[in-house]
């Protein structure tokens, strides 16, 4: 096995909401009120293989943006590192730690409230490989016609402003400006939810092109289930801040063994089912800031029992390239 | 099964400073007693429009200019605003996508269940909250007499959606439009919704218009599937016909480029382009500059005609999928 791109090591986010002084003051008088924190990533694990593309799946709270904004740099990791190419960032500094964060750059999901209103294209891809000192100023209107080419835009409507363009389109601008300073890795995060369906697919299609043309390395984070079967070689699936399952793709579609993957894969419609009886799983995703305790599946799990909710079940290998964190997974 | 819905030639403009927009531009279906028609369609096609015409909530400068809209037999397009009244939330009623468009934010849910039901009927209150009580508990909302009690804000984004269905079947419709209600929701609470209204429309007999841009639910869901673009109907048959031998080539186009297993890791069939700007619609078929089928014919515009058991607007139907 080749040596990972990417590597998450017992990452960890929490977000903590401070007591205010009115907060303070009433918890002094006795008030049971107290600082909130909310566990958005919990201890995960996962390596990325260099030209892999990974997907992880989980549905709004799981955690999945938080971890992908981790990976970009966005935000700082409460515990736990990230490796890049095998050693940690946050060790790095000066020239090597800005190599490394440009290498990673992320894309997102709202094409709309991505992309500064009062800058001209040129400006929003030009902008930062002309800081990094990536190009000289003088070549860095030829440098944007080269990178908006390659994103299928049109050269000559740099000098535009991102309304004038339609949504599929300023999804190309912020790919583009991701491009820009030449990354390795690139963390999507719900990067073609936003668009109708025959521009998601030229979305997707370009996507597969960037990455046998230039060799990228990709988190591909999305809620669609078939988007994710169609672009990644390996699944990862999130559930209320920890991976319950991860596994190639094939495997996974095939055969899922935790019961949120199957209960998952049994409830996205399909083009193929007809008239289809609906027979979903009870429930829905408790609060992160009061998660069950033991397996934060167990409330909704038909399979839970006594131990589901004592013990966390922890990401066991159950095979070279799968993994589960279930106590009952064999009984699935 | 007796026609709950018919609507023809419908056509929505709206008269706006930079021109005519042709939001609806001859749409026709007619929808039967317990039946799920699926309006698929992208962004801008016109099919949230569709849904509003019928129930009369067209604002200036729009309005309905042609067409009619036949509810029981009774002609709805363009009727005084008293009689709209008296149908909607009682006789046709509407999901939309964000329930916050049906739920307001300062009531809470018992007032808003308990005026939907007396706007229309006079009851007692206590007879109005029981089958409040019972409505919720029918959309598998549990302890429904704790909720009854809550605001809007205090429930999450799919029990919402479940209270706005759950109103929706208050008074019994005859007619129910679903505008993308399962849009904003995860794939768990977007089954328990469809299982929902599935049950729901069996139950009671209530014809629905489930109104998507996912092909994949209503594949699932549909009985028949009306495909539109750029204000008209393009494709319109039952849902295996369409979804297995579709013949329209946008409607080709569109099951090309939904991603799926048997496709994994090959390019998705992209159509090029975008949707018409409204204001500037090409001549003849909308669909002609995006099309690879077109030839210069396509410059005057189809004519509806059946092939192979489904209404058509196309010159070239894609007969024996000829994929792309």
């Amino acid at each position: 096995m080749t040596a990972p791109l990417l590597e998450i090591r017992g990452v960890s986010k929490r977000f903590t909401k401070r007591l205010d002084v009115a907060g303070k003051i009433a918890q002094h008088l006795g008030s049971k009120i107290r600082e909130e924190t909310v566990h958005a990533v919990d201890a995960v694990d996962l390596s990325i293989a260099p030209g892999e593309v990974l997907g992880l799946v989980g549905e709004s709270g799981c955690g999945k943006s938080t971890l992908g904004r981790v990976v970009a740099g966005i935000h700082g990791a409460s515990d736990g590192q990230i490796l890049y190419d095998g050693t940690d960032i946050a060790a790095l500094t000066g020239a090597e730690k800005r190599a490394a964060t440009l290498a990673i750059q992320m894309i997102f999901q709202d094409p709309f409230a991505s992309l500064n209103p009062r800058m001209r294209v040129e400006d929003i891809i030009g902008e930062a490989p002309r800081v990094h000192g990536l190009v000289s100023t003088s070549d860095t209107s030829d440098y944007v016609e080269e990178v908006m080419g390659k994103v299928g835009l049109d050269p000559s409507l740099k000098r535009r402003y991102p309304h004038q363009f339609s949504g599929g389109q300023r999804q190309r601008i912020g790919i583009a400006r991701a491009l820009a300073v030449k990354p390795k890795f690139l963390v999507c995060d719900e990067a073609i939810a936003a668009l109708d369906v025959s521009i998601q697919a030229q979305v997707i299609n370009l996507f597969m092109d960037l990455r046998q043309k230039l060799g990228l390395t990709y988190l591909f984070i999305s809620h669609d289930l078939s988007v994710v079967e169609h672009i990644a070689d390996r699944v990862a699936l999130m559930y209320l801040g920890r991976i319950v399952e991860s596994a190639p793709t094939e495997e996974l579609f095939a055969a899922p063994k935790h019961p949120y993957t199957k209960a998952l894969l049994a409830e996205a419609p399909r083009l193929d089912q007809r008239k289809r009886d609906f027979a979903p799983i009870e429930g829905e995703i408790p609060s992160p800031l009061d998660p069950p305790p033991g397996c934060h599946f167990n409330p909704r799990c038909p399979l839970a029992r006594e131990d589901c909710r004592a013990r966390r079940p922890m990401l066991e290998t159950i095979s070279p390239t799968r993994a589960v964190a279930c106590h009952h997974w064999t009984e699935t | 099964m007796r026609d709950v819905l018919q609507v023809s030639a419908l056509r929505t403009h709206f008269f706006t400073h930079a021109g005519v927009v042709k939001a609806v531009d001859g749409v026709d279906f007619t929808v039967r007693k317990g039946e799920v028609m699926g309006l698929v369609g992208e962004s801008g096609s016109g099919k949230s429009i569709t849904g509003f015409s019928i129930l009369g909530l067209i604002d200036p400068p729009g309005r309905i200019v042609d067409g009619s809209i036949r509810f029981n037999g009774a002609e709805i397009a363009n009727a005084p605003e008293p009689a709209l009244q008296k149908l909607r939330g009682n006789r046709i009623a509407m999901i939309f996508q964000d329930p916050m468009m049906t739920l307001n934010p300062v009531l809470r849910i018992d007032t808003q269940m308990i005026e939907a039901i007396q706007a229309h009927e006079s009851v007692p209150r206590q007879t109005a909250w029981e089958r409040s009580r019972d409505a919720l508990g029918l959309v598998g909302i549990p302890s429904p007499e704790e909720r009854l009690r809550a605001y809007p804000h205090q429930l999450s984004g799919g029990m919402r959606q479940r209270v706005a269905i759950a109103t929706a079947f208050l008074n019994r419709p005859d007619l129910i439009i679903a505008d993308e209600p399962t849009t904003a929701l995860d794939v768990t609470i977007q089954a328990q919704i469809i299982h929902e209204a599935q049950k729901l429309t069996r139950q009671t007999g209530t014809a629905m218009i489930w109104i998507t841009h996912d092909l994949a639910v209503v594949a699932g869901l549909a009985d028949h599937i009306s495909v539109m673009y750029a204000g008209r109907i393009v494709e319109q048959g039952a849902t295996d016909d369409v979804i297995d031998r579709p013949l329209h080539p946008y409607t080709v186009g569109l099951l090309g480029s939904v991603p799926s297993a048997n496709k994994r890791g090959q390019r998705l069939y992209q159509i090029e382009g975008m949707t018409p700007n409204m204001l500037a619609m090409p001549k003849g078929c909308a669909f002609a500059p995006r099309c690879r089928a077109a030839t210069p014919d396509c410059q005057t515009a189809p004519p509806i005609t059946e092939v192979d058991g489904r209404r058509l607007r196309c010159h070239y139907p894609q007969v024996q999928g000829a994929a792309p």
